[in-house]
């Protein structure tokens, strides 16, 4: 029997009715439970729209969205945590008086706000400012609490619309060890962001959208690798052993480390020459693109243009 | 369900009462309301009518004032700000946010009126020698009538930003007291034209002895069907909008 996904997104399309412009055009969103799913794609590649759908805040024109088995209206939004991209607060209010609001509003109880928001508040690093008023706040600070709201109630499924904006090297850090944290916890997370390093280090699958369609999708690991490629780090001498003379390809050389890629069934006779040569081996590695380059490579077939 | 719009009503308090605005209006009105008897001297009786009178404009004038601050940027600020994902993206509904807004802004409007009442009231009992407990039916029916005005205020910002929901809300308001200038009583259309004259007591309650309970008991029945019928058109519009 096949697990209820934590999120369902089958055939999401929004346009809009004034000027006619389709934002999303077919959409179909997969996330598996205790998953890191991320949402990768440009600027107005449809990413917040379709999350927008997802929560209620965009009428869709059309699609199916559903939360653990749900349709996604208010009663399964109550098994969901979300951080909006740059996430705003009545910059009268405390910290602490924030969390109570949206603790009430999450349904939860007063004892359970009390201790939640202690506990959040410290997870997110702002265990010291409960009593500060959010005018105070930096930027990375509201970021924070925003984190720590889209908390409260521990929901099974957390969206996150870039949740490394505005914050420190420190702060990533920390939100990418939370992110792990949740779905070692069995909590899904949805991940939308540009930060192509934060999707690469804690996802376990992603779905790059361009122009409102979803154009790739998959675990990352299939996705970056590069078929019938290997790639082999070695130390040695100042050239490679001319018996590797075109075998080998993208071939780079830094602080005496040499990188090069050979076809998946010369690997042994490379190692051997290599090891005839003297050199030392580092890693023998199935090839794999940078998320970088794929994500470019891949924006510009989709787009019909040369990147 | 209750729950949530009370919590968002008790936040748009919160954040009403830290608006100096709300305290502003009321300090001026209740200077205003001080001076009333410095104005010139008016025979036996009349005094005291006059003072009604002059400190219900006062509060309704104050209140009406309080009442289009308080509402008119309530949901377009929030929407602006962003600050209403946070809200809605919970398990709370749309028709629920307006409620609680609304709720927030009368209970808000409540404590302002009962203020500014207290302090015509308090005013008039030192300078006139005795309680002017009438004075509270007119506070009453200020207060139902920027409740209205509140709801329409809420309903039109469901869609539209804050300019737009004040100048409508003081057309509505003016269309809503024109009756008497474009009909007459012995007309059909004079039942059919949205009024809110109903909450307009300040002369039975300056000049003569006040309403009777049966009176109150129709501002009630008119003040609920205007704020069903207006929240009822913004939760609909709300509901479909795109944020």
């Amino acid at each position: 029997m096949s697990e209820t996904a934590a999120i369902l997104i089958e055939g999401a399309r929004k346009t809009y009715a004034r000027g006619g412009r389709e934002a999303v055009r077919g959409v179909d969103l997969h996330v598996t439970q205790g998953s890191v799913h991320g949402l990768l794609g440009p600027n107005g590649a449809g990413k917040t729209t379709t999350l927008k759908m997802l929560l209620g805040l965009v009428r869709p024109s059309a699609g199916r969205f559903e939360i653990l088995g749900q349709p996604a209206g208010p009663a399964a939004r109550a098994n969901l945590g979300f951080l909006p991209e740059q996430p705003y607060f009545s910059p009268q209010l405390t910290a602490g008086q924030a969390m109570r609001l949206y603790g009430r509003l999450s349904g939860l109880e007063r004892e359970a706000i009390t201790s939640q928001t202690t506990s959040l508040l410290s997870r997110v690093g702002l265990e010291d400012q409960g009593n500060v008023v959010l005018a105070k706040f930096s930027r990375g600070m509201l970021q924070r609490l925003g984190i720590a709201q889209a908390l409260l109630g521990e929901p099974r499924v957390v969206v996150l619309d870039e949740p490394a904006s505005g914050l420190d090297p420190v702060g990533q850090r920390d939100i990418r060890n939370l992110m792990l944290e949740l779905r070692d916890a069995g909590q899904t997370v949805l991940l939308s962001s540009h930060q192509l390093s934060e999707v690469e280090a804690v996802c376990d699958r992603v779905s790059i959208l361009n122009r409102g369609q979803v154009a790739a999708e998959g675990p990352i690991e299939q996705l970056l690798g590069v078929a019938g490629q290997t790639s082999i780090r070695a130390r040695g001498g100042g050239t490679l052993p001319a018996s590797l003379d075109g075998t080998i390809s993208d071939v780079a050389v830094s602080g005496g480390m040499w990188v090069f890629s050979v076809p998946d069934g010369a690997v042994r006779f490379a190692v051997d020459a290599l090891d005839d040569d003297g050199w030392a081996l580092v890693s023998v590695t199935p090839k794999r693109d940078s998320l970088e380059d794929y994500f470019t490579r891949l924006l510009a077939e989709t787009s019909g243009e040369v990147a | 369900m209750p729950r949530r719009i009370y919590a968002i009503a008790a936040s748009v308090v919160a954040d009403a009462l830290r608006r100096k605005v709300v305290y502003v209006v009321l300090l001026f009105a209740a200077v205003m309301a001080a001076a009333i008897p410095l104005l010139p001297s008016y025979g036996v009786g009349v005094a005291m009518g006059v003072y009604r009178e002059v400190a219900l404009t006062l509060c309704y004038v104050a209140g009406m004032a309080v009442v289009l601050a308080l509402s008119a940027n309530r949901v377009p600020g929030e929407v602006e700000r962003r600050t209403v994902y946070n809200v809605l993206s919970r398990s709370v509904r749309r028709w629920e946010y307006l409620i609680g807004c609304w709720l927030g802004v009368l209970v808000t409007m409540f404590g302002v009126l009962a203020a500014f009442g207290l302090i015509v009231f308090g005013l008039g009992w030192v300078n006139y020698g005795q309680p002017m407990w009438t004075l509270w039916q007119g506070v009453f029916a200020i207060w139902l009538e920027v409740g209205v005005i509140s709801a329409f205020a809420i309903a039109v910002s469901s869609i539209t930003g804050p300019v737009v929901v004040a100048t409508a809300s003081i057309v509505f308001w003016m269309i809503a007291h024109a009756r008497a200038g474009l009909l007459s009583a012995d007309q059909f259309a004079w039942k059919l034209y949205p009024s809110l004259d109903t909450f307009n007591i300040i002369n039975p309650v300056a000049h003569g002895t006040g309403v009777g309970a049966a009176y109150l008991a129709t501002m009630l029945v008119v003040f609920g069907a205007w704020v069903a019928g207006l929240l009822l058109a913004g939760c609909v519009a709300f509901d479909r909008r795109d944020l």
